[in-house]
């Protein structure tokens, strides 16, 4: 396979979130906000990166029996250094995300791609993978953060578009919007698909 | 020689080295980071402490290190720590941490009150995981200023606030709750009410 087309696959066609319906728990916690939804990504990308490459340059060393427990040490290394960075960093943002940075360990993206892809190709196509899912992931994040905090807050990216006349919807905020929101984006892009059969 | 290798691979001994060394590997990598990191997180922890402390008193922060250092000095009695503050010998009043129960976690403030106890100064949320945009709102300008000037303690009893709807105009002792946060709004008025009841007494006999 060309570089391209992995990264075609993974970031579009075979989107982790809305082919895969994977790494979902996090897409509706952080979404409330543009930047925070930013910045996850770019930690999830970030992580996928960097397990994938070092998954795939170690795949032949790791015992086949404990290569989960590998993966799962490798994967949390690096989202613990993502943690640092944020808290030495950017520590409105890391406060912000709460939690969730740390979570990025559970993320099913991660793991998924360890297991599908990096543990059976070379380290450069396996990086590309990663950065892939990690970018249609964040798409999605992105897409759902718009419409959430354009909604909810009347702003992007923390800019006030939408005037004082415009009633902030609650529902936005919460993560009940998220649901529908991400059910409805799930829903539109697959469509076309499903009628193509 | 691949020969021996190969055979070492397929010892049952090999998983469990191999997971110990790459366990090594990676707490080495991690506790670096954490060491090159720790410093600055310690150091802007506790300038934030400092800049909310002279908040509370609404003293300047322009200069945190200075500013914190000629105002505030830190007090102790019985493990409480609470701040003092003073301009030019003048006691301004106290201020000290409270913490009480939000709706997804513990909240912490600072709540600073005049030197005989009886008013609030001012408030400053420390640390929150309410809803943001619904309960995270308690750490927003308007709802805390609220509390400024109200009356803590009236004839030796602690008052408690009323909560109202958050588009009325209040009378004295009320307070605008955040629409669709009722249970954070509670929480930090509970959270004043605990702790002044539990603390003013002891530091009122002290001081």
């Amino acid at each position: 396979m060309k570089k391209k087309e992995i990264f075609i696959t993974s970031a579009f066609t075979q989107n982790s979130v809305w082919r895969q319906i994977l790494g979902i728990c996090s897409a509706l916690a952080v979404t409330n906000l543009m930047l925070n939804s930013l910045v996850m990504g770019l930690g999830v990308i970030f992580t996928l990166a960097l397990s994938s490459f070092t998954i795939s340059m170690i795949r032949d060393l790791i015992p086949k029996r404990i290569r989960m427990m590998v993966q799962t040490l490798i994967i949390a290394s690096y989202v613990i250094i993502v943690d640092l960075f944020l808290k030495a960093y950017y520590p409105e943002i890391s406060k912000s995300l709460g939690p969730y940075v740390g979570l990025i360990i559970t993320n099913c993206i991660i793991m998924g791609r360890a297991e599908a892809f990096a543990g059976k190709n070379a380290p450069i196509d396996s990086m590309i993978d990663g950065i892939g899912a990690g970018v249609g992931y964040t798409l999605v994040l992105l897409i759902i953060a718009f419409v959430r905090e354009l909604f909810g807050f009347g702003s992007v990216f923390g800019i006030p578009l939408l005037g004082d006349w415009w009633t902030k919807w609650s529902i936005m905020v919460m993560a009940p919007s998220a649901f529908f929101m991400l059910a409805i984006l799930i829903w539109v892009i697959n469509t076309p698909k499903l009628k193509r059969g | 020689m691949a020969g021996k290798k190969k055979l070492f691979r397929e010892t049952r001994i090999y998983p469990v080295v191999f997971m110990l060394i790459i366990t090594i590997i990676f707490i080495g990598i991690l506790a670096t980071f954490y060491q090159l990191s720790i410093d600055k997180v310690t150091k802007y922890n506790q300038t934030q402490l400092k800049k909310m402390v002279l908040n509370v008193f609404e003293l300047p922060t322009e200069d945190i290190e200075n500013d914190f250092t000629k105002y505030i000095t830190i007090q102790e009695m019985e493990s409480l720590l609470f701040y003092e503050a003073k301009i030019d010998s003048v006691l301004l009043g106290f201020c000290f941490p409270i913490s009480g129960s939000g709706l997804w976690g513990t909240i912490q403030a600072l709540l600073s009150v005049t030197p005989d106890f009886d008013e609030i100064i001012n408030i400053e949320i420390v640390n929150q995981n309410e809803t943001p945009g619904l309960g995270g709102r308690i750490t927003e300008n308007w709802f805390k200023d609220q509390f400024k000037g109200k009356i803590l303690i009236d004839n030796d009893i602690v008052r408690s606030f009323v909560l109202i709807p958050e588009n009325e105009i209040g009378k004295n002792g009320e307070i605008n709750q955040i629409t669709g946060a009722t249970a954070s709004s509670k929480a930090v008025v509970d959270m004043i009410y605990k702790n002044v009841k539990k603390y003013s007494p002891k530091l009122r006999a002290e001081l």
